[in-house]
């Protein structure tokens, strides 16, 4: 552990030893570094995103999942002078980044539905990145072309056999196109693709080993890519699904401090799944990009919906000016804008 | 090591006087890009401040006059997220940077977008097609430098530490050479050395050293070897105090650029006694 947490070049026998229990016994010793890391790569500054949930059709049947296709609450698409307000309702907030965020493809939310809105997203926003389903290099590329700038794609397990017991049925079921997905999107131009495993489906030391290899093999083919990495807990409400393994806040925390000593130079991102309290904790000890203000409901930011039947439970709701508020008290800078369309092509 | 030194002492251009160290007047020539003189050979970047304040606090202490900002840190539309609006009030010359772009097409256009929201004629190219490690591209940081110098740019290239990119970049008319000491925001300091040590010795134009530097003595030493001035940004905002660190990085930089003009004695592998014990020996020998 010693020798993992001191590596000059630290691989995955690092990151294992850095997953240990012995490691998860000296977890400040952990985070001591990866502060120092982080604050030499990332320096004292957080980057903020939002999402925006355009529709919640999904034609998935992921058994985790509150958008699956088998659950029988009302569907919700954003028109596109919906999407066009809700984009407005964001930027006023401040935002520059924003992802947008659809489920498994369906008619009601196809690729050029996503297109579209991607395009005036672009024409609002410096930096749109997008979360949906698994597309052709083609299609990244026609997505590269409106403006989109990064694709993120959770193979939700790494395990095989549990990813097939877990996706029963649809595209999604097909674990090998959904791995492939992120080269795709780099081979067709997108210059960041965010990766993530939704910790507690599997074993999360497998699967966090296995992502590790994920980013490693697409940093390897493609030298110009960017890879971000996510640690999504995957929350028990959804769907009342149990997940077979529980994720404590000390273990993400642990895999937190592990993958920034391990690959200090990649963004490692967390969401509102996670409370204030960890999310201040962690912001710039291992943490560099987070979203704020988030509704995980279709739209809302104009209309204010609360709405309680989002894709996971808000466990950060504060709004942005709040955050940045506690950002601030810690030390760190919010950074909004760090992107410029004068990059696209 | 005296032939490095160009006319024995810093590069042509006006004197600047920064007063006395000890007993000694001190008189440090200014530093010249593309016809423009400053008397601080420090340069400073913007990036990974803790807040502006923290960062304004730290330019002040460096007595830097020119700073780097990128441009895809420029928010016109949100204030409170702008770097280039409260630097514009702080009286030095900016330099924009085109950090983000993958190519020279892309640099090209965030310089002329930045020289239009500045209204400075310096753009320090950097062009890092891998978002990772942030090392520079040759090939398309030599396209980019060509069409931009042609264009009326002062340009100044972050590049790798290759002394035969330098002379190329030289030739399409850049206005220094800024070689990277180590990678960015690694603290390696002056891992490249040996090159930067050729890159000064054939170098018609300033070479300034860009990224990687860590402590205030590593920048001393890379003005006592040669060049010109140093850039500085992580090693000031990562520092426990960023302006006490950014007055350290002034002060080596003085006491580098005294050196060289003081005129530093020459290596030697033996040791060479003071008194020489053959002194006693007359003329005739």
């Amino acid at each position: 552990m010693d020798r993992a947490l001191n590596s000059a070049a630290p691989y995955e026998a690092e990151l294992a030893a850095l997953l240990s229990p012995v490691a998860g016994r000296n977890l400040e010793a952990l985070a001591q570094r990866a502060q120092a890391l982080t604050r030499r790569h990332f320096g004292r500054t957080i980057a903020l995103y939002v999402p925006l949930y355009l529709s919640d059709y999904c034609s998935g049947g992921c058994v985790y999942c509150g958008f699956a296709a088998d659950r029988t609450q009302p569907r919700h698409r954003l028109d596109p002078d919906q999407i066009v307000r809700e984009l407005e309702a964001i930027k006023a907030m401040g935002f520059e980044e924003v992802l947008l965020l659809t489920g498994e493809r369906t008619p009601r939310a196809d690729f050029a539905y996503l297109r579209d809105a991607v395009a005036e997203a672009a024409r609002q926003f410096h930096a749109v990145t997008v979360e949906a389903f698994p597309m052709t290099t083609d299609e990244y590329r026609q997505l590269a072309e409106a403006g989109c700038v990064g694709v993120t794609l959770y193979q939700e397990t790494y395990e095989p056999e549990q990813y097939a017991r877990l996706h029963r049925w649809g595209p999604k079921r097909d674990y090998a196109a959904r791995l492939d997905a992120p080269s795709r999107a780099l081979a067709g131009g997108m210059r960041w693709v965010g990766l993530g495993a939704l910790l507690g489906l599997s074993d999360p030391l497998f699967d966090t080993l296995a992502l590790y290899r994920h980013a490693r093999a697409l940093r390897h083919r493609f030298w110009q890519a960017g890879v971000s990495l996510s640690f999504p807990r995957v929350c028990p409400q959804e769907g009342g699904f149990v997940p077979p393994y529980t994720v404590s806040e000390a273990f993400l925390a642990q895999v937190i401090f592990a993958f920034r000593i391990v690959c200090p130079d990649v963004p490692l991102v967390v969401s509102t799944r996670e409370n204030a309290r960890f999310r201040d904790g962690i912001a710039g000890v291992g943490v560099n990009k987070m979203s704020i203000a988030s509704r995980t409901t279709v739209g809302g930011y104009r209309d204010h919906n609360d709405s309680p039947d989002g894709q996971f439970h808000v466990n950060d709701s504060r709004d942005i000016a709040t955050f940045c508020g506690a950002l601030a008290d810690r030390g760190l800078e919010p950074v909004l804008k760090n992107w410029d369309r004068a990059y696209r092509d | 090591m005296e032939a490095l030194f160009l006319s024995g002492c810093l590069g042509a251009g006006g004197s600047a006087c920064f007063g006395s160290l000890g007993n000694a007047v001190i008189t440090i020539p200014k530093l010249r890009l593309g016809g423009h003189e400053f008397e601080s050979r420090l340069l400073v970047g913007t990036g990974k401040f803790a807040s502006v304040s923290v960062m304004f606090d730290a330019i002040r202490a460096s007595g830097a006059q020119l700073v780097t900002v990128a441009l895809r840190r420029f928010n016109r539309e949100q204030p409170g997220d702008d770097l280039m609006g409260p630097l514009l009030k702080l009286g030095v010359t900016l330099v924009p940077n085109t950090s983000g772009a993958r190519n020279a097409k892309e640099a090209v256009r965030a310089a002329e977008l930045g020289r239009e929201l500045s209204g400075s004629p310096f753009v320090k190219v950097e062009i890092h097609p891998n978002p990772h490690h942030l090392l520079p591209d040759p090939i398309e940081t030599y396209e980019a430098c060509r069409i931009l110098a042609k264009d009326g740019f002062v340009v100044l290239p972050y590049m790798p530490a290759d002394p035969v990119l330098a002379k190329r970049l030289e030739d399409v008319g850049v206005a220094a050479v800024m070689p990277l000491g180590s990678a960015i925001g690694t603290g390696h300091g002056l891992a490249t050395l040996e090159m930067v040590r050729l890159i000064i010795e054939d170098s018609r134009v300033p070479v300034i050293i860009d990224a990687g530097l860590r402590s205030p003595s590593e920048a001393a030493a890379a003005i006592e070897l040669g060049c010109e001035a140093v850039l500085v940004n992580s090693a000031i905002a990562a520092a426990g105090d960023p302006a006490a660190m950014a007055a350290a990085f002034a002060l080596a930089v003085q006491a580098g650029c005294a050196a060289r003009c003081a005129g530093l004695m020459s290596r030697s592998n033996r040791a060479v006694a003071t008194s020489p014990l053959t002194a006693f020996l007359g003329e005739e020998r």
